[in-house]
């Protein structure tokens, strides 16, 4: 009889073991590295000297080119280095500096976005012309992310000399 | 003597059935059931090709992700299923998972009733919200295979880059 008892509890009990009022389900998600930059609009801009039409006077410098925007996405790990953009040209023209000058960002962007450098003349070598970037991205297209200015100046009259279409690659980088 | 054991069965009888009866009894009044069923939600998050550009940011589970199986005594009346999620071991607090009932299962309980969640509601941390609710009426109001559909939001560049893992936890209990 009490064998029989203990075994009546025993149902009881595996009743309410087996019984439960709660469960779960997990959910994952990957968030990878992101490192990706460009210039909008596509295609090469032109700046080209005007032939002075008074004796005496200087060849006119060419108006500043503002139509190229860099937009960049960046995704880093917690803790990890910022990127920054460097830009570089691949030869030096004689007589002639090439400037540029990155904006703020502006549009549609949002997170950790760069900050600019001051105008650089630009070299073969890679100089910095925005730096910081952390996890951001500035918006895709013109009037997203950060407005270039790109500019002439005649550095020593003497060493201009004439030549047409020479083309001046301006490489740009964006790494830690 | 044949008397005297025929009293002694029919005693252990009643004692026995009046055991289970309480037991069942109690087992009413302290259980509501809840099966978690479906699979893990891995979440795809398709690259970014475009420079400049930031994810979609919102992204949607199978409608049937999760299917849960859910059981209210009658003597209880009604049950009211919760949702949170907890870091496992690692999320994002800008990753914001919602939840939303698709359908209502299957249910032999006629009369009974299954209401609310139709809509994503955003699921807490570590703390319960209710998703949806079952009435019984007449009888135990059991429902099997009740499809939930996920949700996740706010994924961006800006969070950093890596794996985030975060348990859903549902549990039914008393309104």
């Amino acid at each position: 009889m009490y064998c029989k008892t203990i075994l009546s509890i025993s149902l009881i009990v595996s009743f309410k073991i087996l019984a439960q009022s709660t469960g779960n389900r997990s959910v994952a998600v990957t968030l990878p590295v992101v490192t990706l930059m460009d210039i909008e609009p596509a295609g090469a801009i032109s700046l080209n000297y005007t032939t002075p039409t008074e004796a005496g006077n200087a060849v006119t410098v060419p108006t500043s080119n503002t139509t190229k925007w860099v937009n960049y996405t960046s995704a880093i790990a917690s803790g990890g280095i910022t990127r920054r953009i460097t830009a570089s040209i691949n030869q030096v023209l004689p007589g002639i500096d090439i400037k540029i000058l990155a904006a703020a960002a502006s549009g549609s962007g949002g997170g950790t976005l760069g900050t600019p450098a001051a105008q650089i003349t630009l070299t073969t070598t890679a100089r910095t012309i925005i730096s910081g970037i952390g996890g951001a991205f500035t918006g895709n297209g013109i009037n997203n992310g950060h407005r270039l200015t790109i500019s002439l100046t005649t550095n020593t009259y003497a060493n201009l000399s004439a030549r047409t279409n020479t083309p001046v690659v301006i490489t740009y980088t964006i790494t830690e | 003597m044949k008397v005297y054991t025929i009293f002694l069965y029919k005693t252990f009888l009643i004692k026995s059935v009046l055991i289970l009866l309480l037991s069942l009894s109690l087992d009413l009044k302290s259980q509501r059931v809840l099966t978690v069923g479906g699979t893990n939600w891995t979440v795809t998050v398709p690259p970014i090709t475009e420079a400049g550009s930031n994810y979609t940011g919102t992204y949607e589970s199978a409608t049937n992700q999760v299917l849960l199986g859910a059981s209210v005594p009658l003597l209880l009346g009604n049950g009211k299923v919760s949702v949170q999620y907890q870091a496992n071991p690692t999320w994002n607090s800008n990753l914001v998972l919602s939840a939303r009932r698709t359908g209502n299962g299957t249910t032999p309980c006629v009369g009974c009733s299954i209401t609310g969640g139709t809509s994503y509601i955003t699921v807490p941390l570590a703390t319960d919200i209710e998703l949806f609710r079952i009435t019984a009426v007449v009888a135990l109001a059991s429902y099997s295979n009740i499809p939930v559909q996920l949700q996740l939001s706010g994924v961006s560049v800006a969070i950093p880059a890596a794996t985030y893992n975060s348990l859903l936890v549902f549990t039914i209990a008393a309104p």
